[in-house]
């Protein structure tokens, strides 16, 4: 399969909002896990979260627009119109028929949600907000995306937990491929600070409860791990043909070269201790691309800070790898804002684009005593170091496996 | 305050317009393209500060201003 041009990246996130923002606090190893402010949520076991708290300064979206919809929306919406921006790209110029949306996310809009809920049952049906019906729903934000640009184009919404938004990246760049569409706006949403999501999180098992201590609470791949924390936001890149990438003069941020997908099939919620379908995924990833494991020089980990997940993760590595894998730096970002969940694949993405631009490596805070000795971490801050081939890994429940191999331009 | 310009408000005030753009003499689909689900939320806006209840073609997405007046001051009068 031919590679595919990324030409643009918005971020909405813990860190920051914007690319150079969030970069800046990426480089920076800073934490911004904290204790939830949103609602009082001392009750939960883990009550600690990345949040998005001022995305109404950045936001172009109307009032009228905004009581429609739920914050996931929201998010999608200014992350594609920050994309947009940095492709240089007039939407107004395109055929809108010709033009998709791929967005991946794990629970929905469970704000917007939860409210009219609690409507229901306190003032009846006619409390219900009649736009509940269009804002809930996973695929909400891309159904929003497309009415304010008026994209017209082949879109889907990737539903498969916290893999989704990279599965929907890896679509996406099929559908390209196919030449069915000039471009695509790609990546994901999650909005899970909701007292409802959170519920729903904290009884899922995997969450860190050590709140007396938010930015040392997310530790992938360390001996004191204690599960990962929440966050939330989005990450949207605009993907197009190379050719048409070119013929433009858009500025090429990296190519996506490969991508792999499998199931474990072995357990409703854990995956397979042995990370062997997860390694099958990375293969078909480094073969789609067409290059060896050898040429990968950085791999973005998921790491969602749960003994098995963790360890089954390097198994793969260590399966696809071998003994070259202690040279490759191995980082886990997502320890410094949070877990996006659906949307972490799309974040991943967007970190590795800029770790290559700016041959730097992000760490991994708070890896201080790796469970898994010998192996490459980037850690406590970050790494200067040219990056030509990137290898992102993206898992969710249930043992859902996605890879995906980029390239610098 | 007059009925016409109470209708005003709870429509601003219900789609998140400002009350100016309301025109008169204009739908109002045709004024500020209001679509079918705004509609649900105006009419129950309306309901609410008239203490009425509206049949779901007394007011419409094809109502003007003057329209609505007069559907309302007609209920209202009644009670």
């Amino acid at each position: 399969m031919d590679k595919i041009a990324v030409t643009g990246i918005g971020v909405v996130a813990p860190s920051g909002i914007g690319k150079r923002q969030f970069w800046a606090n990426i480089k920076a190893g800073r934490s911004f896990i904290k204790e939830i402010t949103r609602f009082d949520s001392s009750l939960y076991p883990s009550h600690i979260a990345g949040q998005v708290d001022d995305l109404e300064k950045y936001s172009h979206v109307t009032e009228r627009l905004l009581k429609k919809i739920d914050a996931f929306s929201h998010m999608a919406l200014v992350a594609s119109e920050f994309a947009l921006q940095d492709a240089g790209i007039d939407i107004k110029k395109e055929d809108p028929n010709l033009v998709g949306i791929f967005l991946g996310n794990a629970i929905g809009g469970w704000l917007y949600a939860e409210t009219e809920l609690r409507d229901l049952y306190i003032e009846g049906r006619e409390g219900v907000s009649p736009y509940m019906a269009s804002a809930w729903f996973p695929a909400a934000p891309q159904g929003q995306v497309s009415i304010y640009y008026g994209i017209k184009g082949f879109s889907k919404t990737v539903v498969a937990d916290r893999a989704g938004s990279l599965m929907a990246i890896g679509y996406g760049r099929k559908v390209l491929d196919k030449d069915k569409l000039n471009m695509i706006l790609a990546g994901g949403m999650e909005a899970p600070v909701t007292p409802y999501a959170l519920l729903c999180c904290n009884t899922y098992g995997t969450l860190s409860q050590n709140n007396s201590q938010p930015q040392a609470a997310y530790r992938p791949f360390d001996r004191g791990r204690s599960g990962c924390v929440i966050g939330e936001g989005a990450g949207v890149v605009v993907m197009e043909p190379i050719e048409r990438a070119k013929k433009r003069n858009a500025s090429i941020c990296a190519y996506i070269s490969g991508y792999g997908a499998t199931c474990d099939g072995v357990d409703r919620i854990h995956p397979a201790k042995d990370g062997h379908e997860l390694a099958r995924a990375i293969k078909m990833a480094l073969d789609d691309a067409g290059i060896n494991p050898q040429e990968i020089d950085y791999i973005s980990l998921d790491g969602l800070a749960v003994d098995i997940w963790d360890d089954s993760e390097i198994a793969a590595l260590q399966e696809v790898f071998g003994r070259r894998l202690k040279d490759i730096p191995l980082s886990c970002p997502k320890s410094m804002f949070g877990n996006l969940l659906g949307a972490s694949g799309a974040m991943d993405l967007v970190i590795t684009i800029l770790a290559m631009e700016h041959k730097l490596l992000p760490p991994t805070i708070n890896l201080e005593d790796a469970a898994i000795k010998g192996l490459n971490y980037v850690t406590g801050e970050s790494r200067h170091r040219e990056v030509n081939k990137a290898l992102i890994i993206s898992r969710g429940r249930g043992g859902i496996n996605s890879a995906l191999v980029i390239e610098k331009s | 305050m007059e009925i016409k310009d109470k209708i005003k408000d709870v429509l601003a005030g219900s789609l998140k317009v400002k009350p100016e753009e309301l025109k008169e003499g204009l739908s109002l689909e045709g004024g500020i393209g209001v679509d079918s689900t705004e509609m649900v939320e105006a009419v129950i806006a309306l309901e609410k500060a008239f203490q009425v209840k509206l049949a779901q073609k007394e007011v419409t997405k094809f109502s003007t201003l003057n329209d609505i007046e007069k559907v309302i001051s007609s209920k209202v009068n009644k009670s």
